[in-house]
């Protein structure tokens, strides 16, 4: 069953109060108040009251007013005025100034209330919605002007390339040097590919749903183990990996393989080319239905000041061309989805760590 | 000699085509290439290349990751006059963001702009107004 709808309700008269309460308590979660510290005080409390009634005639303040100094700072709650007095002036007053969206008159009678609140109820949700849906909707702007401007370049940066390749290769006779450059060819279109790839990783994280299975974490990786072995072997790093799993872990296995093939490609492609012992380590360790990853290297590290801006999409911490900036934007979006977090450490020219936690589902 | 040339670019393709194209126009250019701006700028601040040239064509991506080409022009617009004098900034990029080359003209650093891809063509007229601009011989 949903929860019960909050509601507050205030009043300078106990026996109003203690009656409002017997009569809704089934239904509504009520809260009273006899005076307006007590009600701001239930507010503060609970965010989430969607609907406060208050009486018209209290010490001190009005109704209206009362509704008045809340408007700017609790916005969401509907507002509904209990009064016994409706004169004209009085409703242009509580509309203009305290923004009410109901009279209820005393004596109130359930029925009433009931409906009142079930109307209420509706607009807030209404207004809930759109505010949600509106802050989905300034994020996928300013995400489709990221793309518009990232497709400038990182598409037609390599397209153009090609172009200028073609076009190089009408003057070009050495053939040595023709397949120099079509190394270098091979190498943008990679990227380009790559980058059309994690593009589809992102569309899917930010529309997929979650397909929750169990996950044998050795099984996982033994899988794209031989992937990273090829790169192990060919670039002479060392490659260790401990698993200790001895729970069940349930999770999204695409998410998760997201992040570890992310993190582990990351490892290997940013190593420190002056190292003699270079390494990749990775540790996974399920413990009490928490995941724990941590993908260690020997690489290149991360500036200090670039830390807080390697998460953010198309962010590029490194001048080696291999970076698409969707990355580690992917794997805190796989995270988003799986309530993970993650933690990372680095030390300039000596190496980084990233450091996962996932809970099970 | 009286021309020689810097490329920076985050793109080894990039740099092999610009390359190509300099030295076919003709072999004895000096061709300097960067990945990385701010290598770059440290060399131009050291102020140290061979005697006898006059000027430095310098080929400048826009975006890179780290330095970008607005960042580099930028620390390049606080050196001294003197050594600016010596160096005809030419933005290469393959934007076609209006914003993007608004920005690259704002800067007096850089004095022409080429949107990618680059050709021979493109180039060979390049060094003959520069040639002929500044005088130079270019045997």
């Amino acid at each position: 069953m949903a929860e019960k709808i909050k509601i507050l309700y205030l009043d300078d008269e106990m026996d109003n109060l203690t009656g409002f309460k017997a009569t809704l308590r089934l239904d509504y979660q009520v809260f009273t108040a006899v005076n307006i510290p007590g009600a701001m005080e239930h507010l503060e409390k609970h965010p989430d009251i969607r609907v406060i009634f208050s009486d018209q005639r209290m010490p001190g303040k009005t109704g209206v007013e009362f509704f008045e100094s809340i408007r700017s700072t609790h916005p969401l709650p509907m507002r509904i005025l209990i009064t016994a007095y409706t004169d004209i002036d009085s409703v242009i007053d509580s509309i203009n100034r305290g923004n009410i969206f109901r009279f209820v008159k005393k004596p109130w009678v359930e029925a009433e209330i009931i409906s009142a609140i079930e109307e209420a109820n509706k607009f807030y949700q209404a207004n809930s919605m759109l505010a949600i849906k509106n802050e989905e909707l300034q994020r996928a702007y300013s995400e489709l002007d990221k793309f518009a401007y990232s497709v400038s370049h990182d598409i037609r940066g390599p397209l153009s390339g090609i172009l200028g390749a073609i076009n190089v290769a009408r003057d070009m006779h050495d053939l040595a040097e023709m397949k120099e450059m079509l190394f270098l060819m091979e190498k943008s279109l990679k990227k380009l590919d790559t980058y059309i790839l994690s593009m589809h990783d992102y569309y899917s994280l930010q529309r997929g749903e979650l397909h929750i299975g169990d996950i044998d974490f050795k099984k996982m990786i033994d899988e794209f183990k031989d992937i990273y072995k090829v790169f192990s072997n060919t670039a002479n790093i060392d490659f260790k990996v401990n698993i200790n799993q001895r729970e069940p872990f349930r999770s999204d296995t695409i998410p998760l393989k997201l992040i570890l093939n992310n993190l582990l490609s990351n490892a290997f492609k940013y190593q420190n080319k002056n190292t003699d012992a270079k390494m990749v380590e990775l540790n996974i360790e399920v413990h009490k239905g928490v995941a724990t990853i941590q993908v260690a290297d020997s690489g290149i590290g991360i500036l200090g000041n670039h830390l807080g801006e390697i998460f953010n999409l198309f962010y590029r911490a490194s001048s080696q061309e291999a970076g698409s900036g969707f990355g580690l934007y992917n794997v805190k979006s796989a995270l988003l989805k799986l309530n993970g977090q993650i933690e990372v450490n680095s030390v300039l020219n000596k190496g980084t760590t990233f450091k996962v936690t996932i809970p099970t589902k | 000699m009286e021309l020689s040339f810097i490329i920076i670019d985050d793109t080894e393709l990039d740099h092999f085509i610009a390359r190509k194209m300099i030295t076919n126009a003709n072999n004895a250019y000096k061709v300097q290439s960067f990945l990385d701006a701010s290598q770059a700028l440290d060399y131009i601040m050291a102020d140290e290349h061979e005697a006898g040239i006059k000027v430095i064509l310098v080929f400048l991506d826009i975006y890179m990751p780290l330095m970008n080409g607005f960042e580099f022009v930028e620390e390049f617009e606080k050196l001294d006059k003197a050594i600016q004098d010596k160096y005809y900034i030419v933005a290469l990029t393959s934007s076609i963001e209006i914003s993007d080359l608004n920005r690259i003209r704002s800067y007096t650093a850089v004095k022409e702009k080429i949107t990618k891809p680059l050709m021979a063509e493109d180039v060979r007229t390049l060094i003959n107004r520069i040639a002929a601009r500044f005088n130079l011989k270019l045997n």
